[in-house]
């Protein structure tokens, strides 16, 4: 009688551990990308939600911060656009229009033009997009996957400075975004975003 | 090593102040000067020593509202970057930190650094031989001065932010006798003053962190004990983490010590966070006997996982692989746990006492395998009840709970004492041939609490993800584990003439079994040793004495002849050691209960952090 329940017992733990099993194969992912709608610098109204399905580069921009504009000047971020046409990549400029580094449509068009920007740079004037990502520096880089959720989160690049050569720099967009064409998670997923506060 | 510079840059001083024979110009390089700051590089020395420890010193002189920043420049910034030449004779010189301030940004962002002034001192170490001796006519003379050049990178910022970069130098004489410069020698010496202490330094402060993923917001939280708050200056610094965002760190006193909370943000929350990290941090002001102090700690934080319900998604893509090596780690570190003293201990006895079982060796095997999963099961039923409460979950993790340690400590010497023949349970008297089921499976029940005491290292990944999983996950990884655990008995199940082919019992089982009783006693001496960081000394010889107790009770006990009633009250006395024994843990703990049960704390988590207000009397920058 001991034998049999003894038996049973050590037959059902092992059958009910086995049906637990499946439950270690659960994954996570990144959050959801938080959806916009922003007034770009060309007066054209941007959507997040118009480039579903699309890989989406998110770069926030200050002309007056040294660092978003020697990387403007560097021409790091449309060389990047250029080699991913694929890929959408806008800039948003979160600074508050009472501050002084903000800049108007005119000037920020004609900057833009000066430097090559050719990619739709949005007005956050709020700043309410920026907190919806946590955006601390110009320039803070997202990129957004296919399936709308955010795949990286950091620097542009293991150069703070700006000491090395260009192509001695570990460029973090364009190492995520090959990972992401070759349907990959990015590597490092996530770095410390360098250079100006953003001016909220 | 703080101390060490100091009193020796103290009597290099008075030294100098004694031989000196005329004022000698400073040893710094020329200020390189912009309009927000001036920068330059120094060394105490006039003469330095030919090899050993060199202290340099990067000065900043900044104009009103402008900052340069700490090693974690906060969120927006980057610290200064310099490299030293020549690197032959300097190595990799090392950039200290002194005690930086918090600058509050527009948009609730937050800058560490300084203002004013600051002198970073610069670590380097002379190469032995790397500096060639003077020639003999020299004298005292010193021989060539080397050239120090610092290639330096900031960035200088108040509401705007300037980067800058400068090649500062300095010829540096090295020879005998060595010579400080009594200007810049004391400067540095200020400032070497202002870095913060190791733990080392500070006898009598102990630490305990962990990081709370299972919070809203995830909450890092640091425990010193044998300090006190300076109100409204005590506070404490991360340093940046590839992995984690912080956010406003809080300070709350409790009696004897203080507690910080730093909400905590995972850079990507679509990957489990290890079941430890390493962090680094530096809590300043504090105070301890009336002096002041700051303390810089980096070391490898235990994580309590998030549960969280099973999600499909992208990551989940290659966990099939890692699930399996975990799955095999789980399993290999259950048989493991076999090698350890007190379950090897166990085994042996009860192997021996298979071979005798009344009711076949397949059966007893099999009572003891089902008593050992069984057991699993019900620690991770508890496990999982115990981390809802706030107590850290992971393998190993009972051992941060005094009370817990010192049960396991009890259950280990009861072990011992019944492998010297002092008690029966859980396995039957060393004499005795034939044996029931159910003395097995007690045997096995009892095996788990014996394995719980040993942190293997390979089980810390499985369960950190098991956990991060959710229940049902971490029921099934326990249950491997007690697979693993069991794997002996299985295979007695599978091949019982391996059990028949043991050794006749005869007058040297007793020694045998006697013998092993010195492993489980080495069992109950390394839970002893774990609990030395959780209670106080005072606690932990209370402990002792309880566990003596139990021995002297256990012996009289097993001693012939003894009465009715005094067998009774003995064996009272053995229970009440043992609960003396959790009880003094309890009493004498350095770690706070966790303040999710223990109501008579300080709340000293807020459900949010205030949004922070911009402070218009702070400088504000970035």
């Amino acid at each position: 009688m001991l034998r049999k329940t003894i038996r049973t017992t050590l037959l059902g733990l092992a059958a009910l551990s086995l049906a637990a099993l499946p439950a270690l194969a659960a994954g996570a992912v990144g959050e959801t990308a938080p959806g916009f709608k922003l007034k770009g610098v060309d007066g054209k109204t941007y959507s997040l939600a118009d480039f579903k399905g699309k890989t989406v580069v998110l770069e926030w921009v200050n002309p007056n911060c040294p660092f978003s504009d020697r990387h403007a000047r560097e021409k790091t971020m449309s060389e990047l656009h250029k080699q991913y046409g694929e890929v959408v990549w806008l800039g948003i400029n979160s600074t508050n229009p009472d501050h002084r580094d903000f800049l108007k449509p005119a000037e920020h068009a004609a900057y833009n033009q000066k430097n090559g920007v050719n990619y739709p740079v949005l007005y956050d004037e709020t700043g309410t997009v920026g907190h919806a990502y946590d955006a601390k520096t110009t320039p803070h880089m997202f990129i957004i996957g296919a399936d709308g959720k955010i795949a990286y989160n950091g620097a542009i690049d293991d150069d703070p400075p700006g000491r090395k050569a260009k192509a001695e720099r570990v460029n973090y967009v364009g190492g995520g975004l090959n990972a992401e064409k070759a349907g990959k998670n990015p590597t490092p997923s996530a770095t410390k975003p360098y250079g100006c506060s953003v001016k909220y | 090593m703080n101390a060490l510079k100091t009193t020796s840059l103290a009597a290099a001083a008075l030294a100098t102040a004694l031989f000196a024979p005329a004022p000698v110009r400073g040893m710094e390089s020329e200020w390189s000067k912009n309009p927000q700051s001036q920068v330059r590089l120094l060394t105490p020395w006039v003469v330095a020593p030919r090899s050993g420890e060199l202290i340099l010193g990067l000065e900043f002189r900044l104009a009103p509202g402008w900052h340069v920043y700490w090693k974690n420049s906060g969120d927006a910034g980057f610290p200064p970057a310099v490299t030293f030449q020549p690197e032959a004779i300097l190595g990799k010189p090392e950039l200290l930190w002194p005690q930086p301030s918090r600058f509050e940004l527009p948009g609730g962002l937050v800058a560490l650094g300084y203002e004013d002034q600051v002198v970073y001192p610069v670590l380097a170490t002379i190469r032995p031989g790397s500096i060639l001796p003077p020639a003999p006519e020299d004298g005292n003379a010193a021989g060539e001065p080397v050239r120090i050049t610092a290639d330096l990178d900031y960035l200088v910022c108040e509401v705007d932010c300037i980067p800058y970069r400068y090649t500062l130098t300095v010829d540096q004489k090295v020879g005998f006798p060595t010579l400080t410069d009594p200007e810049t020698a004391p400067l540095l010496e200020q400032w070497l003053a202002r870095l913060p202490k190791a733990l080392s330094d500070v006898p009598g402060v102990k630490v305990s962190t962990l990081l709370d993923m299972g919070r809203t917001p995830p909450d890092f939280e640091v425990r010193l004990v044998g300090v006190e708050e300076q109100p409204g200056k005590t506070g404490l610094f991360l340093e940046s983490h590839e992995a984690l965002d912080a956010g406003r760190p809080q300070v709350r006193s409790f009696p004897g010590g203080v507690v910080f909370h730093v909400p905590m943000k995972p850079r990507d929350a679509s990957k489990p966070l290890p079941d430890k990290l390493e962090i680094g941090w530096t809590a300043t002001n504090l105070s301890k006997e009336g002096r002041s102090f700051d303390l810089a700690v980096r070391h490898a934080v235990q994580v309590a996982q998030k549960e969280t319900g099973p999600v499909p998604g992208k990551a989940a893509e290659a966990s099939p692989r890692r699930l399996a090596r975990l799955l095999l780690w789980a399993f290999l570190g259950g048989l493991l746990l076999n090698l350890t003293p007190t379950v090897l201990g166990l085994f042996v006895g009860e192997a021996l006492a298979l071979k005798g079982t009344a009711a076949g060796v397949r059966e007893g095997a099999a009572a003891a395998a089902t008593g050992i999963v069984g057991a699993c099961w019900a620690v991770a039923g508890l496990t999982i009840a115990a981390s809802r409460e706030g107590t850290p979950a992971g393998w190993g993790a009972q051992l941060q709970e005094p009370a817990l340690g010192a049960l396991l400590a009890v259950v280990s010497a009861l072990l011992a004492l019944n492998l010297w023949g002092l008690v029966e349970a859980p396995l039957a008297p060393a004499g005795s041939v034939r044996t029931g089921t159910g003395r097995h499976l007690l045997a096995g029940v009892f095996t788990v609490p014996l394995a719980l005491a040993w942190p293997v290292p390979l089980l810390q990944e499985p369960v950190g993800y098991a956990f991060g999983r959710g229940p049902a996950t971490v029921c099934a990884l326990y249950s491997v584990i007690g697979f693993g655990l069991a794997l002996p008995y299985l295979l007695f199940i599978l091949a019982p003439r391996v059990a028949r082919g043991l050794p006749e019992p005869g007058p040297w089982l007793p020694r045998l079994r006697e013998g092993l009783g010195f492993l489980a006693g080495a069992g109950t001496f390394w839970l002893l040793y774990s609990l030395s960081r959780q209670v106080s000394p005072e606690g932990l010889a209370w402990i002792e004495l309880s566990l003596l107790g139990l021995a002297l009770a256990a012996w009289l006990r097993a001693r012939e002849g003894a009465g009715r009633t005094l067998r009774l009250a003995l064996v009272l006395g053995l229970a009440a050691c043992g609960a003396a024994a959790l009880w003094m843990a309890d009493l004498n703990r350095l770690v706070p209960r966790p303040s999710v049960s223990n109501p008579g704390l300080p709340p000293v988590l807020p459900a949010r952090p205030a949004p922070a207000e911009p402070n218009p009397n702070q400088t504000s920058g970035g």
